[in-house]
């Protein structure tokens, strides 16, 4: 057994200014190492450095390491954020956002999954009890309907106050609501729609599919934060949500979903879109929450 | 000195201010001052407490008043972001992402106060955590803590960028008596001799670290001075007896099992005793109830 008084059979003992610089991260390298080396087996010189050590500046520096070791931590969503180069600190506050935490996504891509194998499923089925092999789009009709409204979903939990439990934080701190409302969109939208062109892709649609899902969801999604410069984001959310709804149930009834994805939908989208952000733009403020009923 | 006096000269002023929630009027033409130091709120549930600290916290506009914090008007958008650039605020209800690290969720809540630069950033969350006592925590999930790490925790945000005007919503909720005296003991020593206001139920709080003290009750402000102000309102009117006597306004049993009697009449065989800021205040609550 070791006692702390020990002194190393080598050992000739270091001076006090030795040991102070030390402790004071004064010396070389070269001497650094030796000194270290020589502690490390040595329990008198250990002891002999600790009068020397400011226990204040090791306590100082001991937490430092902690956060920095607790705010390096890095999830999936994070890492592939900063593989986009997007700067760290907005990564950290798009790590807050619901929508691209792991469960969610993996919930998106089970909803998806779902759907596309059914449509895949029906598809079979009447084909092969068509003759001709001809089938209409009533297939298409769970996906159609759900494709934007599964990224608009992401982007509702984003700019949602109730799926933000610091939000009365976040609205009594100085950094832009907007920016950090956009920011959070935007992620939300691109990691939905990153599914749901994939199973655009599988499904036994045209092949101009996996594309169709991108301007009417990016309107919808446009459609839903304008109208929460007016209305509550969730009533806002639940409207958009609604107004793509609506349609495709009345295209299904002339069985004809893919209509409105078509060239007139996409139009009809765009046109949306455009009058959406220009909404947004003049009635910004309205996200600069706070200070407000 | 008057409400308004006082008012006038203070660094952080609300005149008239109201504010409704439906047909409840939780502030009512209230004229408050707040200068450098802490200056306790006491009220009951209801009182208005937290709907003040909000709108002090730029996150509720009032439905009438002026509101001035350092001379800045939180009406207008760029002078309203340059308040919250020098507030800290722990909220009653403090919501945490249960996610994230100690040090993770101050992390965020640093960049939220623009505190951009990563070590920056680090070094700033060090030392929160190092005055809240929390800096063997730091990689700890929030989900994990108990109720008072976790207040702890919002004292420990509220506290990020050495904030000029510091809200503390009930920081003492939660807290153990050991916990309670260092969060006193952390208040009254922090920096730059900041504006504080706090509120609380706990009437020791404001007798140990609070050279002002308002008393808020149904929205109005009841009082406005020093703790030693507010107790000596109880003068005269507080009694000690060994039994409950029916007669006076409020009795209760204390822990060297006299009953502690408030009233304006004597009870037979009662000794006065020398009031304290509960006294003053249950008294006021009494008064204000009766109105």
């Amino acid at each position: 057994m070791t006692h702390i008084h020990d002194r190393a059979p080598d050992c000739t003992g270091y001076s006090e200014k030795l040991l102070a610089a030390y402790a004071a991260g004064k010396l070389s390298s070269t001497e650094t190492w030796s000194i270290e080396a020589h502690v490390m087996a040595c329990a008198t010189c250990r002891s002999d450095l600790s009068a020397h050590v400011d226990a204040e500046r090791l306590t100082r520096n001991r937490s430092a390491l902690l956060v920095r070791l607790a705010t390096g931590e890095a999830g999936l969503a994070r890492r592939l954020l900063r593989r986009c180069r997007i700067p760290d600190y907005l990564v950290t506050l798009l790590a807050a956002t619901p929508s691209l935490r792991r469960s969610w996504l993996l919930s998106v891509a089970g909803v998806l999954a779902v759907v596309t194998g059914e449509a895949a499923l029906v598809r079979y089925d009447v084909t092969s009890s068509v003759p001709g092999g001809y089938i209409g789009q009533d297939f298409l009709v769970p996906f159609v309907l759900l494709a934007p409204l599964l990224p608009l979903a992401g982007v509702a939990a984003a700019f949602i106050p109730l799926f933000d439990p610091a939000y009365r934080l976040a609205i009594a701190a100085p950094f832009s609501s907007l920016t950090l409302l956009l920011a959070r969109a935007v992620s939300a939208l691109t990691a939905a729609m990153i599914p749901v062109a994939c199973a655009a892709f599988l499904l036994p649609g045209p092949g101009w599919l996996p594309a169709a899902f991108l301007l009417p969801s990016l309107a919808v999604c446009a459609i839903a934060l304008a109208a929460g410069t007016v209305i509550s984001p969730l009533a806002a959310a639940i409207g958009a949500g609604t107004l793509w709804a609506l349609p495709v149930l009345l295209l299904t009834v002339s069985h004809l979903p893919l209509t409105i994805v078509g060239w007139r939908g996409q139009a009809i989208c765009a046109a949306a879109m455009l009058a959406a952000v220009a909404v947004l733009l003049v009635r910004r403020d309205r996200f600069e929450f706070g200070w407000m009923r | 000195m008057t409400v308004s006096a006082r008012t006038m000269a203070a660094t952080v002023t609300v005149t008239g201010l109201s504010r409704s929630y439906g047909t409840t009027r939780a502030l009512q033409d209230v004229d408050l001052g707040f200068d450098r130091g802490i200056t306790g709120l006491l009220g009951p549930n209801g009182a208005g407490k937290t709907t003040l600290l909000s709108v002090l916290a730029t996150v509720a506009e009032p439905d009438a008043g002026q509101v001035s914090v350092f001379g800045l008007n939180p009406r207008i958008k760029a002078e309203r972001v340059a308040v919250r650039r020098r507030l800290g605020y722990l909220p009653q209800e403090l919501g945490y992402h249960r996610h994230f690290t100690v040090a993770g969720f101050l992390d965020y809540m640093a960049i939220l106060k623009e505190i951009s630069d990563r070590h920056l950033r680090a070094d700033e969350v060090t030392r929160v955590l190092t005055v809240t006592g929390l800096e063997r925590l730091a990689g700890k999930r929030i989900r994990t803590l108990s109720g008072g790490m976790r207040q702890r925790l919002g004292i420990a945000q509220a506290l990020l960028g050495s904030p000029d005007l510091l809200i503390l919503d009930e920081p003492t909720a939660g807290l153990d008596p050991e916990q309670r005296l260092r969060f006193r003991e952390l208040l009254s020593d922090l920096p730059g001799n900041p504006v504080i206001v706090l509120s609380t139920h706990q009437a020791d709080d404001i007798s140990a670290i609070c050279p002002r003290v308002v008393v808020l009750l149904h929205g109005q402000v009841c009082f406005t001075g020093t703790p030693a102000e507010l107790a000596t309102t109880a003068a005269g009117r507080v009694w000690a007896a060994s039994k409950r006597d029916e007669s006076v306004y409020l009795s209760w049993r204390g822990g060297d099992g006299l009953w502690r009697n408030i009233g304006d009449q004597r009870p037979a065989g009662a000794q006065a005793v020398t009031p304290t800021v509960e006294d003053g205040y249950l008294l006021l609550s009494h008064a204000a109830g009766a109105r």
